[in-house]
């Protein structure tokens, strides 16, 4: 049972941050329709700022947390107004490509820092050990991580139920001709979806440099892993993205845990979540929480 | 009276005129001259050099795959990568036994299949989950392989040295025996690809693609028309993969994985979605790119510009292939085919302008 | 009058010294860049001093260093310039690039040495031209079975490797030696870029798994020791090769205390005539400090230094060293090479039956956050009547 346990909790974890980094995902697919292959660079981006200006610059932690979730939300913002806004009404693979295009480009670009090759490692800043119970442990930084996310969901939650600019995202979400009429600026919108976007991956980016240790192509994989949770949660779900975030995280581990001794050689839990993704797709196109859409001629 | 040689204005009358594939004599006379270039090339290229072209060429089969899948039938597919190497592994396995102009076709239907299997949830979903569909195959595809001891577990699968006709493929002769091999099968293939769209499938793809609920009104099936698009860039996919292993002596994971499919991906939208001149121009112009970039690379390395810890010859590679992306998306989205075009036009009306 | 100014030339380059060009081909961006940019770095460092220090035999040895960036087609195009100009050698990097050029170079006859230290690169078929610098990944992980069933006899193990060619090529040896030794293989288990090895971990505590041996890269090896730390599990952790070293230290911190560790290298730190030469290099072409930590580099310095030595010796035979002539040239003094750079540990011996210079290799234990060597120099016992069945 603790063995059970322990899979669930180190899955929780692991799916809290593929909860963060899908949440920005559909963000910018709810306000923009557009799938970001560029989301990895994006939690790249903010891991290694938190990195070298707690190393390099000898700042706080917290501090450097702040100052990277406003600079990776500023990349994101100047990546949509500089190569997004000019290809709005361009076919959807125009917009594809130009993502991965993007991803290519931040890769280069993270590549002129020292980050581009490589193994990082935040320096501690958390006590050693962490909490025990029923025989499961849990280490102060995973806890963090598990905190860090349900803080940030419930903020974005607020922010979106309560806040007038988080309603006019809902609104050009939901119907961008019925919003524009009513004086929503959709261009501003789509802007901040992608900073809003910039700030959850900067997150996410902190807390696998909590956890673990950071590296640009594993953090780039993370960009990867986030197409199941957003298929199983529904593409334009927010709630999908959380509940499909930690799904993939929680099977991930129990494939580890339960299948890999069957297969051999094991290292199911690389493709297992892309397994579940056909099968939803298959059989649940739109997720658990996403809308179907109703075509007309 | 027309001018067979230059179009000086529209003389069509009837719609066979219309869908004619060469306006003019002149047009004809190029691509004849063209083919008679691309035949005597392989005499004034060194060992090195063909290998270049004979990868442009191999490379273009499978842009041509793509242009099929996602240029006509607007299905993005993140995964050609894995169909090719559907097409070279079949090929690795087949080939101690078979012939090679038997495992090259047998390859690419392989890989055909495998696209009928991964467009089947086309039938329920479309757009970008089908893009997504692809990318999932793209990464099972990787995993199936790396755990398969009969495909060496993504290790080398070496390819036996190929007799034709009595004639031992040597390393002195492999490129450009191969050269002659793969240009037959691009000729061939370009040919289909041009003469697709003059089909009724062909012309299926193009209406799926503007709007399927209209096209299944007018009787198309969308969902199979979507698969048979899969199946058919797959094909082609399959046959690129399976004339890449022979070219590389040996099938390794490493050369089918996703950075590739993105290549393909990158040539075909540099070179123009669903265009004939645009599958070559694409794959050469990246491939070309990259082969600078890595000039380019060294001579900033020779300079010393380069900071503690940091080799911005490393960036240079990325970086371009990202901006060459980007750029032509923004700037120039129907790719060089587009440029290709105007040229054309130019010589279409040449000397008489209006 | 053009015509004189070629001979004019010819005769002042006959008047010069020969030039001959070595190039490495390896992944100084991309995957596995961490390794390469610094074996790249060995490559040309030891490239410009053998040059200065007249140890090339009189020859002007051109090396290039190119970036394939892991990416097979790039090798192939980079082998087959160098064959194109004559080179008589070529230094080449990964496992899959090895492995797809085999059949060319058997074919050709080029003395192939590559940064892989994968078995079947020099295993039949095609494998006459192939060389290793040091020994095997299937030796080291057999030498680290070696001294954990001296350590502890019985003890349960666990193998965590990489999912490709390289991670997974020791696993059938170490089955095999793992029966001889008496220890037993408890899974195979591959892994990277994963970010909790939690399950993993637990699931290997609950058989009893006592030592995790690594055949992997450093970044998941180090991402599983803190979680077995984490976890309060008393599991050992063994590395092979490219699984340890100080970027592992770097990443685990003190996790990685009493990490044991097989190389054939000397660290930078160590009072050994090749640990100083590989210090002064690097302090003579300006490299910084990570460069010169890093086993990588004198790893390029050794291949190298190889290639070099065989070329220097074909040529004060007297025998060509470009051309299809050199090639076989430098394979005949490949397969009777018998030298001590004093990069590695032991010496470089080849033979036509021993395609592996280096043969011995210490075990290494992290202590106080260095690698300190726990064992002499030595060679695995069960090596060869494992993979060779002698």
């Amino acid at each position: 049972m603790s063995y059970f346990l322990q899979l669930l909790v180190s899955g929780l974890v692991v799916g809290s941050i593929y909860a963060l980094a899908a949440l920005g995902f559909v963000l910018i697919y709810k306000a923009s329709r557009v799938i970001n292959f560029a989301h990895g660079q994006f939690i790249a981006v903010g891991a290694f700022t938190v990195y070298a200006l707690v190393v390099y610059l000898k700042l706080n932690v917290w501090l450097s947390f702040g100052i990277a979730l406003f600079f990776t939300a500023l990349i994101a913002f100047l990546v949509e107004k500089l190569f997004l806004k000019p290809l709005v009404g361009q076919p959807i693979i125009s917009v594809i490509m130009v993502t991965i295009g993007l991803a290519s480009l931040l890769d280069g670009l993270i590549h002129l820092t020292p980050f581009g090759g490589g193994n990082f490692s935040l320096p501690r800043f958390l006590p050693e050990g962490g909490v025990s119970f029923l025989g499961v442990s849990v280490s102060y930084p995973q806890l963090l991580a598990v905190l860090l996310t349900a803080l940030f969901l419930a903020g974005f939650g607020w922010f979106f139920q309560r806040s007038t600019l988080g309603a006019a995202m809902r609104a050009v979400a939901d119907d961008q001709m019925a919003a524009m009429s009513l004086g929503v600026s959709v261009e501003h919108v789509f802007a901040l979806a992608w900073a809003a976007a910039g700030i959850t991956a900067a997150a996410a980016g902190f807390i696998v440099g909590t956890v673990s240790g950071i590296n640009l192509e594993s953090l780039v994989a993370i960009g990867l892993k986030v197409f199941p949770a957003v298929i199983l949660g529904g593409l334009d779900s927010i709630p999908g993205a959380v509940v499909g975030g930690i799904i993939i995280g929680v099977l991930e581990n129990l494939a580890t845990g339960y299948l890999d001794p069957l297969v051999p050689g094991g290292g199911t839990a690389e493709v297992f979540p892309f397994v579940i993704l056909l099968l939803v797709l298959w059989f649940k196109p739109h997720g658990l929480f996403g809308t179907e859409e109703i075509e007309r001629v | 009276m027309r001018n067979p040689w230059a179009q000086t204005g529209n003389y069509k009358t009837d719609y066979r005129q219309d869908t004619a594939i060469f306006a003019t004599y002149l047009e004809v006379l190029s691509l004849w001259a063209f083919l008679a270039v691309l035949l005597v090339l392989p005499f004034f290229l060194s060992r090195p050099q063909m290998f270049v072209l004979d990868l442009i060429l191999v490379y273009a089969l499978a842009v041509l795959g793509l242009n099929i899948t996602t240029g006509y039938a607007g299905l993005i597919n993140i995964g050609q990568a894995a169909f090719v190497g559907v097409g070279a592994y079949t090929a690795a396995l087949l080939a101690p036994s078979l012939p090679f102009w038997l495992t090259v076709p047998i390859g690419g239907l392989a890989a055909a299949v495998a696209g009928g299997i991964v467009g089947i949830p086309s039938l329920r979903i479309k757009h970008l989950y089908l893009a997504i569909a692809t990318l999932a195959f793209q990464i099972i595809f990787e995993w199936t392989v790396g755990h398969s001891t009969i495909l060496k577990q993504g290790g080398a699968i070496s390819m036996p040295r190929v007799e034709f006709l009595g004639y031992r493929v040597g390393y002195k002769n492999h490129y450009y025996f191969w050269y002659f091999v793969i240009l037959l099968v691009v000729v061939v293939l370009a040919f289909a690809f041009r003469n697709l769209l003059r089909t009724r499938f062909g012309r299926a793809l193009v209406a799926v693609r503007d709007n399927d609920r209209a096209a299944d009104a007018m009787g198309m099936h969308p969902g199979l028309t979507k698969i048979f698009a899969f199946a058919l860039g797959g094909f082609y996919a399959g046959v690129a993969g399976a004339l890449y292993a022979y070219l590389s002596r040996a099938v390794v994971i490493e050369d089918y994985m996703l950075p590739v499919s993105i290549k393909f991906l990158a040539m075909a939208i540099v070179g123009g979605l669903g265009s004939l001149v645009g599958s070559f121009l694409g794959p050469a112009f990246l491939v070309l790119l990259d082969l600078n970039m890595e000039d380019l690379a060294n001579w900033l390395k020779s300079l010393g510009l380069s900071y503690a810890g940091v080799d911005i010859a490393s960036a240079m590679r990325p970086l371009t292939f990202g901006l060459v992306i980007v750029l032509f998306l923004i700037f120039e989205p129907r790719g060089l085919a587009n440029w290709w075009r105007l040229v054309r036009n130019f010589f279409r009306n040449w000397p008489f302008k209006y | 009058m053009r015509k004189l100014g070629i001979l004019v030339f010819l005769v002042l380059s006959f008047g010069f010294a020969q030039k001959v060009h070595l190039m490495w081909s390896g992944a100084i961006t991309g995957p596995t860049s961490d390794a390469g940019k610094y074996y790249a770095q060995g490559v040309e460092d030891y490239c410009k001093y053998a040059n200065e220090e007249g140890l090339t035999g009189g020859l002007t040895i051109v090396c290039e260093t190119r970036d394939d960036q892991y990416n097979n087609a790039n090798t192939q195009r980079n082998f087959e310039e160098a064959l194109e100009r004559g080179d008589p050698a070529f230094l080449g990097y990964s496992t899959g690039g090895t492995l797809q050029l085999k059949p060319l170079i058997q074919e050709v006859g080029m003395t192939y040495i590559p940064a892989s230290y994968h078995i079947g690169n020099i295993d039949p078929p095609n494998n006459d031209y192939l060389f290793l610098p040091i020994v095997s990944y299937s030796e080291q992980v057999i030498a680290l079975l070696e001294y954990i069933a001296k350590e502890k006899p019985g003890a349960k193990v666990a193998l965590a490797v990489h999912p490709s060619p390289f991670g997974r090529a020791p696993v059938p040896d170490a089955k095999e030696a793992a029966k001889e030794l008496g220890i037993e293989i408890v899974e195979v288990q591959e892994m990277a870029k994963g970010l909790d090895y939690t399950a993993t971990l637990k699931r290997f505590a609950n058989k009893g798994v006592e030592y995790i041996v690594y055949q992997n890269v450093a970044g998941p090896v180090a991402t599983m020791i803190k979680d077995a730390k984490r976890l309060g599990l008393n599991i050992k952790h063994a590395a092979a090769h490219y699984a340890g070293g100080p970027d592992l230290l770097r990443l685990a911190g003190d996790a990685a205390e009493g990490v044991i560790w097989v190389t054939s290298y000397y660290m930078p730190y160590e009072d050994a005539p090749g640990a100083a030469f590989v210090k002064k290099l690097g302090e003579r072409y300006k490299r910084p400090a990570d460069t010169i930590e890093s086993v990588h580099y004198p790893s390029g310095m050794l291949a190298a230094a190889i290639a070099i030595e065989a070329i220097k010796r074909a040529h004060t035979a007297g025998k060509p060293v470009t051309g299809d002539a050199g090639r076989e040239a430098v394979y005949a003094e490949m397969l009777k090479l018998s030298f001590d750079p004093g990069l590695a540990v032991g010496p470089v011996t080849y033979s036509k039956e021993d395609h592996v210079g280096v043969d011995h290799m210490r075990v290494l234990e992290a202590k106080g956050g260095k690698f300190v060597p726990i064992t002499e120099p030595f060679q695995s016992k069960l090596f060869r009547k494992v993979h060779y069945g002698k």
